[in-house]
């Protein structure tokens, strides 16, 4: 049956869909040097509503991976977040999950 | 996470006189600053949203570019405005006067609070640019700049600390 098929398909490549078969997109959070490990935090806790540990894990990952996906659903609410994140300092860019 | 906090900063008036000097130099940047002066330290405040389409990254930037750096002036309005009985130093204050040491203590609320942290993080992004600051370790001790973004950081440090101590 085709949509069991479909959905095996998906988990064996680890691509998400959303309800459209759509891709969803992301917002990235990158490194820099300049922007301290505790003010970082301090942002994914006050826009994100993120406890201490989640925070604190989301920037080690900025950190030692050198980016992390702090959001993931439609383009638009992407967009703000990104914007948010400029508005704070952070770099943050916007892109469709990776195949 | 408390957000509802009031901060007490405490410092020298000189200190707050140099903060204030800087946060004025940072405010006069922002005048009219748009990224197609092509400043690089401008256009750290407004980065590229997308990072392999320089056409939606343009689309993004021209949605959003007008109310990050009007957010830029506004904070720096703010932090001006929380300094500005304490950086008012006696029109003959020399260098080493007692009165630059005299310690004052800032009362700032939530929503300044806020404004202060955007704004200092805002003003190390373009010093760091200004100093070509690529990797933590990049430092030039005979650069008194490198002392002046040094200086805040350990101060946006404290006021991060101050504004998230709820453990």
């Amino acid at each position: 049956m085709p949509p069991l098929a479909d959905t095996d398909v998906q988990e064996d490549t680890g691509t998400r869909r959303d309800e459209q078969g759509q891709r969803p997109w992301q917002t990235v959070v990158w490194n820099d040097p300049v922007n301290l490990m505790s003010y970082v935090t301090h942002v994914f806790r006050e826009y994100f509503g993120y406890d201490r540990t989640q925070a604190e894990r989301l920037m080690l990952a900025v950190h030692h991976d050198g980016h992390a996906v702090v959001a993931e659903g439609a383009r638009e609410q992407m967009e703000l977040h990104a914007q948010a994140m400029h508005d704070y300092g952070l770099w943050a860019t916007i892109r469709q999950a990776p195949q | 996470m408390n957000t509802g906090r009031v901060v007490v900063l405490e410092v020298t008036r000189m200190e707050a006189a140099h903060l204030a000097g800087l946060v004025t130099q940072f405010a006069e940047l922002m005048e009219d600053a748009a990224s197609s002066s092509g400043d690089p330290a401008i256009a750290r405040l407004v980065p590229d949203a997308y990072a392999d389409d320089d056409a939606a990254s343009e689309d993004f930037r021209e949605m959003t570019e007008r109310d990050l750096l009007e957010r830029r002036r506004q904070d720096a309005g703010e932090v001006l405005g929380s300094l500005s009985e304490a950086s008012a130093l006696p029109d003959d204050a020399e260098p080493g006067d007692e009165v630059l040491m005299e310690l004052v203590e800032l009362r700032l609320e939530p929503e300044i609070l806020r404004a202060w942290l955007r704004c200092l993080a805002a003003i190390r992004l373009v010093l760091a640019t200004r100093l070509d600051i690529r990797s933590e370790e990049d430092h030039d001790v005979d650069d008194p700049r490198f002392g002046i973004y040094e200086w805040l950081g350990y101060r946006l440090e404290g006021l991060v600390q101050a504004a998230s101590d709820d453990d």
